[in-house]
């Protein structure tokens, strides 16, 4: 927290508070890109899969270290918006497909965004009492996200992504060394032949295979193809790395280097929950799967190596919610707010704009993480809610940079569909006329849908602009 | 060791190696790209 209060005096302009001045160099970028994507959410949901699928579980994170790889040695896409010296995503789609384009899709990134990182804070704060044992009376679950958000919320709105970046660094280092230790504990104390023998005990050889798995097959593969490679492309927090970097080179290398980071990111708390199914006994197993890998730290890890782990945890979770505080304000600010302040706001101004916007977020998180009660897996809430605007922006972004043909026309229709059925699918959930078709259709299918229909989307409404108005396609 | 064991257990130590690896080297030299990014902001402040 001290360290990113400090960077504070740096930041003298909006785009050192949004973007760090575009001078982040690789290796920072790699700890920062780290440290962003791995927060104690997502070590709870990655356990969860662990837990409830066996090794079959971290297939995201294979897939998603392919599509890192990939985009950063091919630059496809990134190099473009890289090029172009934008702060967001939809600020390159005006140049495109006009003004209207860059609004909606910033209400789509922020409208998916935030709903995706609304649990966050529930999901962290459960984490931490389950571990410290800080449960009831003593300590409340509302005190323990409060506490939380304010320690990131200070340095966030002070220094922006300059603390962001300086905090992420320390916090990578504190995370990987709790993360590196408490995982080869449980692989010399429990051993590998217990875990896998544990896996085929209760998955069989579909714990080994999502191609075989009961509750995942091919559908679950590739929805999980489509998310990780739309998120390597337009995930807000992923971007604004190759947006801060300091040159095109800078930011592929990032995506490149840190690829494999994901397969970490997925297998190793992955390995936590296979241990807690390996040793929890079945009457200290808990209802819901979530609990299971917290449950099995808190008996399983000692006292000593236990204050690194929360450390770890905490660091994590901290450069987790900071980062995605500042890049959703981010887009709020710069597109949201763009048909107000047309770039014409002094910098004083701006940067006051920008950290209201990011109290604003915080106490948002608080609100809606208090109340929104999470129906199955945290993972696929987050698929789902990310879809909202994932399939529409990847589609956007690969049609504005390389589909000669794509207009506003195949935009709108891109982004309500990829924002309509990810939305009428979590509607579904929650009402009892729709419970029972939601259930039948499930995550994977509804998903796949909005990605393959939303393309589809772009495709028939950019050609049918060229139908119906030919003169206004060759105009633009 | 079935197949896909053996892909899991060679997945899990490489990732727990490139781990270690990548902590040390990153935690070295990400320190100096600090350095040299706050030097660099702090010339264009004064300019």
């Amino acid at each position: 927290m001290a360290a990113g209060i400090w960077v504070r005096k740096y930041v003298g302009k909006v785009e050192h508070f949004l973007v760090a001045g575009r001078e982040m160099d690789v290796f920072l970028g790699i700890a920062s890109l780290a440290a962003t994507e791995f927060g104690i959410v997502t070590c709870m949901y990655t356990a969860e899969a662990g837990y409830k699928y066996g090794f079959a579980g971290a297939t995201p994170g294979i897939c998603q270290a392919i599509a890192l790889f990939v985009i950063g040695v091919t630059g496809f896409c990134i190099k473009p918006l890289r090029d172009s010296g934008v702060f967001t995503i939809p600020e390159l789609l005006e140049r495109r497909f006009g003004p209207r384009v860059r609004w909606a899709s910033g209400l789509v990134i922020v409208l998916g965004g935030l709903l995706n990182m609304g649990v966050f804070l529930r999901i962290g704060g459960e984490f931490l009492i389950l571990v410290a044992g800080l449960g009831g009376d003593t300590f409340p679950l509302e005190w323990m996200m409060t506490v939380l958000l304010v320690m990131v919320a200070v340095y966030t709105i002070l220094g922006g992504m300059l603390s962001v970046l300086v905090t992420d660094f320390l916090q990578f280092v504190v995370m990987s060394v709790g993360l590196i230790a408490v995982t080869l504990l449980i692989l010399f104390q429990i051993g590998w032949s217990e875990l896998a023998a544990t896996v085929h005990a209760k998955h069989g050889p579909g714990g080994f295979n999502p191609f075989i798995h009961a509750e995942l097959g091919w559908p679950y593969v590739l929805f999980q193809m489509c998310v990780t490679t739309a998120a390597t492309l337009t995930w807000q927090t992923s971007i604004a790395r190759v947006l801060a970097a300091k040159d095109t080179q800078t930011g592929r290398q990032i995506y490149t280097r840190t690829s494999f980071f994901f397969v970490c990111r997925f297998l190793i708390p992955g390995i936590w929950g296979i241990a807690a199914l390996a040793i929890l006994a079945p009457e200290a197993t808990p209802s819901n799967a979530l609990h299971a890998m917290p449950t099995f730290l808190s008996q399983f890890v000692p006292v000593g190596l236990m204050g690194l782990l929360i450390a770890a945890m905490l660091a994590a979770d901290m450069s987790t919610d900071s980062s995605y505080m500042l890049t959703w304000s981010s887009v709020i600010y710069n597109d949201l707010l763009a048909p107000w302040h047309r770039g014409r706001w002094n910098d004083r101004v701006g940067l006051l704009c920008n950290r209201l916007i990011v109290a604003a977020i915080g106490l948002f998180l608080l609100v809606y993480g208090l109340w929104y009660p999470l129906e199955g897996n945290v993972w696929d809430y987050l698929a789902v809610t990310g879809t909202i605007y994932l399939a529409s922006m990847s589609t956007l972004l690969i049609a504005c940079c390389y589909w000669q043909q794509a207009n506003d026309w195949g935009a709108f229709a891109a982004i309500i569909t990829g924002a309509t059925i990810p939305s009428a699918y979590l509607v579904a959930q929650h009402f009892a006329a729709t419970q029972t078709w939601a259930k039948q259709v499930g995550p994977y299918y509804s998903g796949i849908a909005a990605y393959a229909l939303t393309a589809v989307a772009m495709v028939v409404g950019s050609l049918l602009k060229y139908f119906f108005r030919p003169r206004l396609t060759e105009v633009a | 060791m079935t197949w896909p064991e053996r892909f899991w257990w060679v997945v899990t130590w490489a990732s727990v190696a490139w781990y270690l690896t990548v902590t040390v080297y990153v935690s070295i030299r990400g320190g100096w790209d600090i350095r040299r990014m706050l030097e660099r902001l702090d010339e264009q402040n004064r300019n």
